[in-house]
């Protein structure tokens, strides 16, 4: 597991909250994780496959979720559960993985990686875990809350 | 979504739990998944990419979860939810959608899927795909299991 799994979709990442969300977005810190980590309470889950097999999380607290779909719909939500801030944030996670993987696909032709839709979990005592996967994090503090951005890659053939 | 692709799956499952030696699998019934609520705190999750599109889900309880752990690896007693059983878990997730996409590819769609991820917690909601969400459910020897089958046209 490399930086250069995760470059991408940090890259992405911040300019989608910067310029769709106009959030502030401050450095963030790179973390290894091995294969399980500890959820804030919402995750948007994205899978790829083709030349990299692996998954994308969007990882933040229910009130930042709360905050970015307030900023994406103008309305007022009141829990993480409700249907639409789990629609925000899967498509903020489509987006921001959409953009990652054209850019990947451009960097290395060939690799031709394809996206899952987006999944979104919300809940008490979050734990995630990806088998046989290594992955990597990058924490990245917005006016929103933080964010953490994990990338879990295995490399496949090419 | 076509009901032609939800068959494949319901027989992955079945070959598979046939092949571990998991106790009298059989389906229950099948609905649409109408709440987000999912009152599972097991739940793997597998990509599909290619001639269809989407997620499944496999959702159980984390009893059921170590019970079929505890078949699979001969009865070996299991009773912390650990990384044993979670490794076990997701291998038969990944054996489930394998055999299930090899009977996609018998009806001529070639898909692709990715690696598992298997999320746990208390109090879930969850959106497993921005469509309509099929939920076949099965019970066992060692307890539940749902299916969510969420493909995008």
């Amino acid at each position: 597991m490399s930086t250069s799994h995760i470059a991408p979709f940090v890259k992405s990442s911040v300019t989608i909250f910067k310029d769709m969300l106009g959030l502030e977005v401050k450095s963030g810190t790179t973390e290894n994780e091995g294969d399980s980590f500890a959820s804030r309470g919402f995750s948007v889950i994205v899978g790829f496959t083709g030349g990299w097999k692996g998954r994308f999380f969007l990882d933040m607290t229910g009130a930042t979720a709360i905050q970015l779909a307030s900023t994406l719909t103008g309305e007022e939500y009141s829990s993480m559960a409700d249907e639409e801030v789990l629609l925000s944030g899967a498509e903020l996670g489509n987006i921001i993985s959409g953009n990652a993987i054209t850019d990947i696909n451009n960097t290395y032709p060939g690799l031709n990686l394809r996206l899952t839709p987006p999944s979104v979990f919300a809940g008490d005592d979050l734990s995630m875990f990806n088998v046989r996967l290594n992955s990597c994090s990058v924490l990245i503090d917005t006016s929103a809350g933080p964010i953490k951005i994990n990338v879990a890659v295995e490399e496949g053939k090419k | 979504m076509d009901i032609k692709h939800i068959n494949p799956f319901i027989s992955g499952l079945l070959n598979v739990s046939g092949m571990l030696g998991l106790g009298g699998m059989q389906r229950t019934g099948i609905s649409k998944r109408e709440k987000l609520q999912t009152e599972h705190d097991v739940n793997i999750i597998i990509g599909l990419v290619g001639g269809l599109r989407g997620n499944v889900v496999f959702s159980m309880h984390e009893a059921t979860a170590c019970n079929i752990a505890s078949t699979m690896m001969g009865g070996m007693p299991v009773s912390q939810f650990d990384m044993m059983p979670r490794s076990a878990i997701c291998e038969m997730a990944n054996m489930i959608a394998g055999n299930s996409v090899s009977n996609l590819e018998q009806m001529g769609s070639l898909v692709d899927i990715t690696p598992p991820t298997l999320v746990s917690g208390k109090n879930m909601v969850s959106l497993i795909s921005q469509v309509e969400t099929l939920v076949v459910q099965f019970n066992s020897k060692e307890g539940p299991v749902e299916l969510n089958i969420a493909i995008e046209e």
